[in-house]
């Protein structure tokens, strides 16, 4: 019974990202399959499985990034907020300042903490000559990511001489200037060591209060601690999603048991 | 028999020796040209016209002259080469149109320098009737450089990781905003590099400029771009085989002025090229 209870709860969630039958082929290789589930808003969704099995695809359509693979083809449709974004008329700057992405590797500018932080609002033409708006976003930036009392003296420091971690965080609060409302994060600690990691995964559940997170990883434990809601990719299939509790403790489906078990992967 | 050890130490010198021999030609011009040079170098010599049919006097025509078209040669080739190459490398897809493109570029870097000289006496003297004058030589020397400046921009551009392109995208950013503020600050200082060593190739130079600009005696300064200038190179070529009698330290010191011009801007490309490499960290 209680179990119904919860997922009638989990019912009245609003759903941000919702899929139809997305197929996805890199030339002949079919990498996405038939993928079919839905991403709550403000909620920290994982997207686990084996290497190659499709996870960091799924997540790069959301943002269209695949667009740049040549010979990627994607059918099928992904509505966020109500809207195909597969459709061809898609306004995929738009798209891409609602739906932001944190890279695996830490991937900060040679250029200083500061120009780094605003460099999302040079493309976009904002505030260019108001010295002081710009400087007021970094901080609230810097803030969102628990960075400022460590950098605020550092501002015009080269960010590629920072911690990895510290270099994290910087390209997720050069992110958060853009006002993305959904944050893709392609295993954004795996370049982290453990201490780190805690780190991020604190941040993490700061940001879900203002965003929704969907994160894609190989380590479970980490899908296991931070999300909410966890998905287990096999070869190009969704084989199984739904609560994350529910997933590590009793999967309905036996490949998902073998691989939280340890028994592959 | 000999032993693996001795045969290891003759093979050690050869290849010893043989770097030598590649050091040796370069001190030898080097100490040449400094010894019987250096006693022609005075402040007159760079800053006067030349007197008594060359015999005498400096060599400011041919300083600016060689200033003037190496100048117009950047101003021509450097936009030019940049865009060209930000299209090779940001836009093109791999067709038979880039693939002709690219190996225009290769076959364009292999031909003879005086083959460019007859080309521009073609096209810029003769059909465009520039005459013989700076504007020519310089679109000339030019696109002779432009193989060198597209070729390195194209490595700078190549050597941007892919990640700040991704990034930039992923923030939103059209591909022209991500070549603009992504990619080109970044490649700057190779562009810059390929540049000075265009520059410098283009300051030495002689066939380019033969029968196109190159005055062979001209003691004044140019007016305007449609005027012949004297230009080091050719006026060293003049020096030493057209003019009997000529001093020993004029023509050496002609020919140090010239060195010093391109070594030093080798030597401001590389220091261009070290400087950013302490800088660049991905």
């Amino acid at each position: 019974m209680i179990i119904f209870q919860e997922d009638s709860v989990k019912a009245m969630d609003n759903k941000i990202i919702h899929t139809e039958n997305v197929d996805l082929y890199y030339g002949n290789f079919h990498a996405l399959k038939n993928i079919n589930f839905s991403i709550a808003e403000k909620k920290i969704t994982a997207m686990i499985g084996p290497s190659g099995c499709g996870k960091s695809t799924l997540l790069r359509v959301f943002n269209r990034m695949n667009d740049l693979v040549e010979g990627a083809r994607v059918t099928g449709e992904v509505k966020i907020a109500g809207q195909n974004i597969l459709a061809g008329n898609t306004d995929l700057l738009n798209l891409r300042k609602k739906v932001g992405m944190v890279f695996q590797r830490p991937n900060p500018f040679p250029l200083s903490i500061f120009e780094n932080i605003v460099f999302g609002l040079k493309i976009h033409q904002m505030y260019q000559k108001n010295k002081n708006k710009l400087m007021e976003i970094a901080e609230q930036s810097l803030k969102a990511v628990l960075l400022w009392d460590e950098l605020k003296n550092k501002l015009n420091h080269l960010a590629t001489n920072l911690s990895l971690e510290q270099q994290q965080k910087i390209c997720i609060a050069r992110l958060l200037v853009v006002k993305p409302e959904i944050l893709l994060m392609d295993e954004p600690c795996s370049a982290l060591d453990p201490i780190s990691t805690a780190r991020i995964e604190e941040l993490m559940q700061e940001l879900k209060k203002d965003y929704t997170i969907v994160i894609v990883t190989h380590n479970m434990q980490q899908a296991a601690r931070v999300s909410d809601e966890t998905g287990y990719m096999l070869l190009g299939e969704l084989v199984e999603f739904g609560d994350t509790q529910r997933i590590f403790t009793a999967p309905t489906d036996r490949r998902t048991e073998d691989y939280i078990t340890g028994r592959l992967g | 028999m000999i032993s693996p050890r001795l045969t290891q130490k003759i093979a050690f010198s050869l290849l010893l020796l043989a770097t030598l021999m590649v050091i040796l030609p370069v001190a030898v011009v080097l100490f040449i040209i400094v010894k019987n040079g250096l006693p022609g170098i005075s402040w007159e010599f760079l800053t006067q016209m030349p007197k008594s049919g060359m015999r005498a006097g400096g060599i400011l025509p041919a300083i600016i002259g060689t200033f003037y078209l190496v100048l117009g040669a950047v101003v021509f080739a450097l936009p030019l080469g940049v865009l060209a190459a930000i299209y090779l490398s940001e836009y093109s897809k791999d067709s038979w149109m880039s693939r002709l493109v690219r190996l225009a570029i290769i076959n364009l870097a292999g031909v003879p320098s005086v083959v460019f000289g007859l080309f521009g006496l073609a096209l810029f003297v003769g059909f465009f009737k520039f005459g013989a004058s700076i504007l020519a030589g310089s679109l000339t020397l030019g696109i002779m450089i432009l193989p060198v400046i597209i070729t390195s921009s194209r490595e700078a551009l190549d050597s941007v990781p892919k990640s700040f392109r991704e990034v930039s995208l992923s923030l939103g950013s059209t591909k022209l905003q991500t070549i603009k503020y992504a990619v080109l600050p970044h490649a700057l200082p190779g562009i810059l590099t390929g540049t000075i060593l265009g520059i410098g190739r283009a300051a030495g130079e002689t066939a380019p400029i033969l029968f196109t600009v190159a005055a062979f005696y001209l003691p004044r300064l140019p007016h305007s771009a449609f005027d012949q200038v004297m230009a080091l190179p050719y006026h060293l070529y003049v020096l030493s085989t057209q003019v009997p009698n000529v001093d020993q330290k004029i023509r050496y010191g002609t020919a140090l002025v010239l060195l010093t011009i391109v070594l030093l801007m080798n030597l401001i490309a590389i220091m261009i090229r070290s400087y950013f490499r302490g800088k660049k960290k991905w």
